[in-house]
């Protein structure tokens, strides 16, 4: 079973918030779509679960249109949407069993599927806790759950560790591999470079509505910057700028200082040249994500 | 057959429209005590205050030909207003805290529900609650004599209508206004009205012609004077009935044609 979205769009008004993306996702894949806030990123998501009406395109699950048959297609999906929107009238028990009857899931079958998804997400234990008792990364791993009740073929997952911090963040990585290895296929959304780089097996970059590139991280990082970059503090960035034009690397400034790229011959001849200049500040690293994005589109996340 | 073809067509299950239903239900249970006591106290209040107040001055009064007791008068429409008030306050303030505040719709929707499925379990909601409240008031006013245990019965179906209707004008609330304050001003422009006017505490005989026109055509003056059949109906009962079922309808597509907007733009 595929997810395939075919050139779709969506404006509001005069506004084009998507113009004419194309995806598709299989089992067992993580695609993620990374751009800075505001890039579409959420109303894409939307338009792909049905819960935002395309104004030009299409999307399709295995046999079903999203839009028209969203109920028969949200069948084997699981979503976890950006924002929390538990029961909070419910304990964390109740929110999976009344949710479970919408997917005919009822009485005993439910609760014993509630204990399995909880025990998956690791809140075994939590039954009982009310929702505003929950920390905002146990909340997450609840609307996780939720989605995993009717054992969904593809989850989507907006933003799923904003707000997180570092532990919650590294847990819910770990749910999201074990469910790729389980063979889901996965969608996220994130602006977070290091999270797409370590768990999208294919990316989507997109600014104003737009994919700007995409393949995986490593092709993106390799193909648009290259292996290794150097940061720079502490040195004139004329100097800096001429240096790269003579090297014929791609450079900009960055943070408080200047970032060039390695060039994959000789980058140590380059680097002594800086050092040269006795700048207060030298850091030599692997390119990233975050690299690719200043690159394409001269902007920051 | 035609009705589950219809129903297909607009993307509607009848276990989606239950489950949704089932969940508000199920939120109401959990609080039941604080939910159950204000609909019956709230008429239950009015029915001691104005009937202890008013029966010295008023005593008797001829409806329909028949001469009855001032509380056996207000009686009736004390159902009424129960179900008025905690179907529209369900429709119009659950309806918007569920949308606006806790997003419930938005998680529902990433089920396997169609939106007219949601609506319709939110808008059967709203009836039911409308309903459970002007069969408890029914009760109160059965025990204490004002009302036939039979009539109460016979008029159940109609207190089921009264309860969608009043609830889909509450939902048509909770889709436009932009913020909770602003469901003040239906509160005011037809609630309040409805409360005073249409017959519950008085005949609406007494009203000015162009007052007694505008009372005609507020829902809650059918209602009532189709809930004091046991003393008499008026000749024009079954065009009351059209005019309730009539606003129903339209009441409950405005609200879905309105939520959808909100939603989906």
């Amino acid at each position: 079973m595929q997810l395939v979205a075919r050139s779709i769009s969506k404006h509001y008004g005069d506004r084009e918030v998507v113009r004419g993306i194309d995806l598709g996702l299989s089992p067992g894949q993580v695609l993620g779509l990374l751009g800075p806030n505001g890039a579409g990123k959420s109303t894409t998501v939307g338009m792909l679960y049905g819960m935002v009406i395309p104004s030009r395109g299409a999307v399709h699950l295995g046999p079903w249109n999203v839009q028209t048959q969203g109920r028969q297609a949200r069948h084997h999906m699981g979503i976890v949407t950006q924002d929390d929107n538990l029961d909070p009238d419910f304990d964390v028990l109740e929110n999976l069993i009344y949710f479970a009857r919408h997917y005919r899931l009822t009485g005993l079958t439910a609760r014993r599927r509630a204990a399995e998804v909880l025990e998956q997400v690791g809140l075994t234990g939590r039954e009982k806790s009310r929702i505003e008792e929950l920390s905002g990364g146990l909340k997450r791993r609840l609307v996780l759950a939720r989605a995993l009740l009717n054992q969904p073929r593809m989850v989507f997952l907006d933003e799923p560790t904003t707000g997180l911090d570092p532990d919650a963040r590294q847990d819910f990585w770990k749910l999201v591999s074990q469910l790729r290895a389980a063979g889901c296929g996965i969608l996220l959304t994130t602006h977070y470079m290091d999270e797409a780089e370590r768990l999208c097996d294919h990316l989507l970059l997109l600014q104003q509505g737009k994919v700007v590139d995409q393949g995986t991280p490593l092709e993106l990082i390799e193909r648009t910057v290259g292996h290794e970059v150097v940061e720079v503090e502490g040195v004139a960035t004329e100097w800096l700028k001429d240096l790269a034009a003579r090297a014929g690397v791609w450079s900009r400034p960055f943070s408080s200082g200047y970032l060039l790229v390695l060039p994959a011959a000789q980058p140590q001849a380059l680097l002594a040249q800086i050092e040269q200049e006795q700048p207060s500040r030298l850091s030599r690293r692997r390119a990233n994500l975050e690299d690719v994005f200043l690159k394409l589109t001269g902007t920051s996340l | 057959m035609q009705v589950a073809k219809v129903l297909r067509g607009w993307s509607v299950s009848p276990w989606g429209v239950y489950s949704v239903w089932r969940r508000h239900a199920r939120v109401y249970q959990n609080t039941w005590l604080v939910n159950f006591l204000p609909p019956v106290l709230e008429p239950v209040i009015y029915l001691i205050s104005f009937g202890y107040g008013f029966t010295p001055m008023v005593g008797e009064l001829t409806y329909r030909g028949q001469t009855v007791t001032y509380l056996v008068f207000i009686g009736p429409a004390m159902i009424g207003l129960g179900l008025l008030f905690q179907a529209f306050f369900e429709g119009a303030y659950g309806c918007f805290l569920r949308l606006n505040f806790q997003r419930t719709w938005h998680g529902l929707l990433t089920a396997p529900l169609s939106f007219s499925e949601v609506f319709l379990g939110e808008w059967l909601w709203a009836a039911t609650r409308g309903t459970i409240a002007g069969l408890l008031i029914g009760i109160v006013i059965v025990g204490i004599g004002l009302y036939p245990w039979y009539a109460l019965v016979v008029s159940l179906p109609l207190i089921f209508l009264g309860g969608l209707l009043f609830g889909g004008m509450g939902l048509l609330a909770a889709g436009i206004v932009q913020t909770i304050d602003q469901i003040n001003v239906p509160v005011f422009l037809l609630i309040v009205p409805m409360f005073t006017l249409c017959g519950t505490y008085f005949p609406i005989d007494n009203l000015p012609p162009l007052l007694r026109s505008l009372a005609t055509v507020l829902p809650l003056s059918p209602m009532v004077s189709l809930l004091r059949w046991p003393l008499g109906l008026p000749p024009s009962w079954p065009l009351q009935l059209v005019w309730l079922v009539g606003l129903m309808m339209l009441m409950g597509y405005l609200a879905w044609r309105q939520i959808h907007r909100k939603l989906f733009g």
